[in-house]
């Protein structure tokens, strides 16, 4: 709790109005789409980052946690106040500063919308590809907290790929700059790389270089349907083996294609599972592409393969696609959203493997997601109100993950540890590379005031669950 | 059919939302507002907060689901499948009930009552409707409520009283047949390869008091169709602005009035050029009337399934046929009014009429879709948060370059009008039916 003082104090940092200890905000600020509740004590809405940089110096002398927050549609929890403290909201800090086209740069605040910047990018025939599958309404701010990815991930790699230089208020409250402008920069420490995907632990992001190319000259996208799963499973294998890399190859399983085309009437089969597939290029390049993936579909035993004919086809697609995460608890009221990647030749084990655990455990799990990169979104779908749902979806978690790390993959491409795969982490990471983190952490958060409880298993996960609403 | 559902009904549907965010991207008031509260994720937390007794009818809950346009944005976006606008629609009757008059006086009485901003217009306009305001008369609570008339800022735009209302019109007067009588044409009638049919035409409140002319356009567009047009005297309010403001009876009262107004007249069709009261007629009659009698039921449905808007009549079983008036050419943009694009799905058609005149020239918009920010009571409850929804309409409408932007909705007009004058933009606004 926060004494009259320290609430004084924290609005007049950022100005009347923009400092909130309200109950009805505090419950607005209390969630992510892990949809877990934990009321903050304040929510304060800065505008620069010298205000960030007063509001964190207080957290370290007054002793309160401070969690910096986008837009707060993460997977992981990783903006909920899980142990309270002040919300640092970045929403208000949401201008692109700069466009350089001639340099391929731009920088932005934090709190910026991806889609946004996207359109903005759009009139200079610009691109940052970067895509989660929230971008048109998730920030960039954390995009770089979450080291987000999305399909485009294939060709284009992720966040931390597109990010020079940072402008970052640490956990002390320092005011530092990270990176360059340039694309080469080797001195000192690569402490960019460390504040990308540290999930707002080890400092808030108040501004951002960010590296762009050059529009591609036209894309084509294509709609795979196959009867099998593991066939289509197999055709992503064989796209990447024939040594074509699509901008992105989506993979939907037939309980995701099902709950998506449920939620919108936009040309989605009813049954089967789905590739959604992109290629971009200069036009020739593109089409011959198309082509030979075509091919390599109904070789794989793809009963159908459509190509979109207009944009706004193009624009459904994706609208369907991107809905199925939501769209899923249609099927069931309760889900754990994991995002395991595997090497790409392993995606047919992965998928094999998954159905077998679903069965062996009697539930459903979804699989869809970025499978031209490896990375499969697993939805064990569940009823949190059935008890051996509840326990055989933890026990498909663990088995899930066991399976992910036998094929040489990592328990997280995109969504981050956050609290829900806290527990986890060791499975993947040795005691010495823990500690060497929680060192790097200590080192900068002595008093460990930024975004607590976070990728550390700190928390028991029994009293988490417990508060979990 | 089934009756508004009380909010304490609808804890399956609040409870839907899992938080994803989605409704951040399309929300105009979160657009303006940018904070969490405005958005349709926040509501829904703190309806759910507020059912489960954590906050109570606070100020700041109240403001909080009133900050909002009922657009449906969010709910045609959700992936979930969460029913925003009848959980929000719920949770503001549910706060009338409660709390009654003063809940409604911070909508209605509590602006309307405070003459000293009121300019000398609006002074006059006041003067004339004074009475109304104190007495229970629903069409005129419609009529104030909806287009928050005498509620005046600076550099306000107010809509003029029509000097003689659309139903005292004598030529409107005339179409007032008796049930039964001179009557054209009739379902089965053929003429020229065309269904012959006979219309009713439906005011509303924007119609009548403000835009006869509105109003005199579609009867002439329907009479050029070689259809024929009965105008039903008794017609009143639509009920809309009550529902939305969570007043159900109202709502209802009037519902069965103009039923049995309708009724009376035997007609085809049911055309009326307001996007809010045609989806009132067509769908919220259903809610408002439902009914355990039979016989009731399939009156309200012979009502509902003929109501059309008019640019959905003209473009569709009337097969209007358009053609230019010797004009001077003119660039035409179309703004979607939500209560006509998502609750009706009708985009395609007022487009249709607009490109098939001659002397227009066809340019959409960006953002067509995006509320004007006129509904639910916003400009009415907070008319700068309303005006600063508008912007970002305003703009889109000055990029087109066009020359007059048209609408199939009286209170987009209001509100477009209004939004174009403060924001600089010198396209006029329309209704379609008046450009054809």
């Amino acid at each position: 709790m926060l004494n009259d003082t320290v609430k004084k104090e924290l609005e007049r940092i950022v100005g009347r109005g923009n400092a909130s200890f309200e109950k009805e905000d505090l419950i607005c600020y209390s969630y992510d789409a892990t949809n877990t509740l934990y009321a903050p004590d304040a929510v304060v809405f800065p505008r620069t980052a010298e205000e960030v940089s007063l509001i964190v110096k207080m957290a370290n002398s007054e002793g309160f946690p401070v969690i910096p927050r986008g837009a707060g549609t993460g997977f992981t929890g990783g903006s909920v106040p899980v142990v309270g403290g002040v919300v640092v909201s970045l929403e208000r800090m949401k201008d692109v500063i700069e466009i350089d086209a001639e340099n391929l740069t731009a920088v932005v605040e934090p709190g910026v919308v991806l889609w946004e910047f996207q359109q903005e990018l759009e009139k200079f025939s610009l691109f940052y590809p970067p895509d989660p599958t929230s971008l048109k309404f998730s920030t960039i701010g954390g995009n770089i907290a979450e080291c987000a990815g999305g399909p485009r991930a294939v060709k284009y790699g992720v966040t931390r790929d597109y990010v020079l230089g940072l402008e970052v208020v640490l956990p002390t409250g320092e005011i530092i700059n990270t990176g360059t402008r340039t694309i080469k920069g080797v001195v000192g420490y690569d402490l960019t790389r460390l504040i990308i995907g540290s999930e707002g632990t080890l400092g808030v992001v108040t501004r951002a270089t960010l590296r762009l190319l050059p529009m591609p000259e036209s894309t084509r996208t294509l709609l795979a349907l196959f009867p099998e799963i593991k066939d289509a499973a197999r055709a992503v294998s064989s796209i990447i083996k024939a040594r074509i890399i699509p901008s992105t190859l989506e993979l939907m399983d037939s309980t995701s294609v099902k709950c998506a085309s449920e939620h919108a009437e936009v040309g989605l089969p009813k049954e089967g599972s789905v590739l959604l597939i992109e290629v971009d290029g200069n036009a020739a390049s593109v089409e011959k592409e198309a082509g030979e993936i075509e091919n390599i579909c109904r070789d794989s035993g793809a009963s159908v393969v459509h190509r979109a004919t207009d944009k706004k086809e193009v624009k459904n697609l994706w609208k369907a696609r991107r809905a199925v995460s939501a769209a899923l608890f249609r099927a069931r009221p309760n889900k754990i959203n994991e995002d395991v990647v595997v090497p790409r030749s392993e995606v047919p084990a992965l998928i094999g493997g998954i159905e077998e655990i679903g069965r062996e455990l009697n539930l459903l799990i979804a699989c869809f997601g970025h499978a031209g990169d490896g990375n499969i979104h697993v939805n064990v779908m569940y009823d949190r109100k059935d008890e051996r749902e509840a326990r055989a979806a933890e026990e498909a978690v663990r088995r899930v993950f066991e399976l992910t790390l036998k094929l040489n993959g990592t328990i997280s491409g995109e969504h981050g540890v956050g609290t829900t795969k806290a527990a986890y982490i060791g499975m993947e990471l040795s005691p010495n590379a823990i500690d060497a983190m929680k060192r790097i952490k200590n080192a900068l958060d002595p008093k460990g005031v930024m975004n607590p409880g976070k990728i550390f298993p700190v928390i028991e996960k029994d009293e988490r669950t417990e508060a979990t609403k | 059919m089934k009756e508004p559902k009380l909010l304490s009904e609808l804890k399956a549907e609040t409870e839907k939302c899992v938080r994803c965010g989605t409704c951040r991207s399309i929300c105009p008031t979160f657009r303006v507002i940018g904070r969490e509260t405005a958005s349709a994720r926040g509501k829904l937390s703190l309806i759910r907060a507020y059912r489960e007794g954590e906050i109570g009818l606070t100020e700041n809950y109240l403001r909080h689901i009133k900050e909002c346009t009922l657009c449906g944005g969010c709910r045609d976006a959700c992936p979930s499948g969460v029913d925003t606008v009848e959980v929000f629609q719920a949770a503001r009757a549910d706060a009338v009930a409660r709390e009654g008059l003063p809940f409604a006086a911070s909508f209605v009485l509590k602006n309307m009552l405070d003459y000293t901003t009121l300019s000398a217009r609006a002074l006059k306009f006041v003067t004339r409707f004074k009475g109304l305001v104190f007495k229970d008369s629903a069409t005129e609570h419609g009529l104030l409520s909806r287009f928050s008339l005498p509620l005046i800022g600076n550099n306000r735009l107010v809509p003029e009283l029509a000097d003689t209302f659309f139903l005292d019109l004598p030529e409107v007067k005339r179409l007032a047949a008796n049930p039964g009588t001179g009557r054209a044409g009739g379902a089965g009638a053929e003429r020229a390869g065309k269904k012959t049919a006979r219309v009713a035409f439906y005011a509303g409140c924007g119609v009548n008091f403000l835009m006869p002319n509105v109003g005199v356009a579609s009867i002439k567009a329907v009479q050029k169709t070689d259809s024929e047009v009965v105008v039903p005297p008794g017609q009143v309010c639509c009920g809309m602005p009550a529902f939305y403001m969570g007043d159900v009876e109202t709502a209802r009262a009037l519902a069965f009035k103009n039923l049995e107004a309708f009724e009376a007249v035997e007609a085809d069709y049911i055309a009326t050029s307001c996007a809010t009261c045609s989806h009132g007629l067509k769908n919220v009659f259903r809610k408002l009337l439902s009914s355990e009698d039979p016989a009731l039921e399939k009156r309200v449905d012979a009502f509902c399934s003929r109501v059309r808007d008019i640019t959905e009549l003209l473009a569709g079983e009337l097969r209007f046929e358009g053609g230019g008036k010797g004009r001077d050419r003119q660039v035409v943009t179309y703004h979607d009014p939500c209560h006509l694009n998502r609750n009706q799905g009708i985009r395609s058609q007022p487009r249709e009429l607009l490109k098939g005149t001659a002397d227009l020239e066809f340019r959409e918009m960006k953002f067509p879709c995006s509320c004007c920010g006129l509904g639910g009571g916003l400009s009415l409850f907070n008319y700068d948060l309303s005006m600063e929804i508008a912007e970002r309409k305003a703009e889109s409408i000055r990029a087109t370059g066009a020359d007059v932007v048209a609408t199939a909705c009286p209170g987009c007009i209001v509100q477009l009008r209004d939004a174009l004058h403060r924001y600089g933009v010198r396209a006029k606004v329309a209704h379609v039916v008046e450009l054809l």
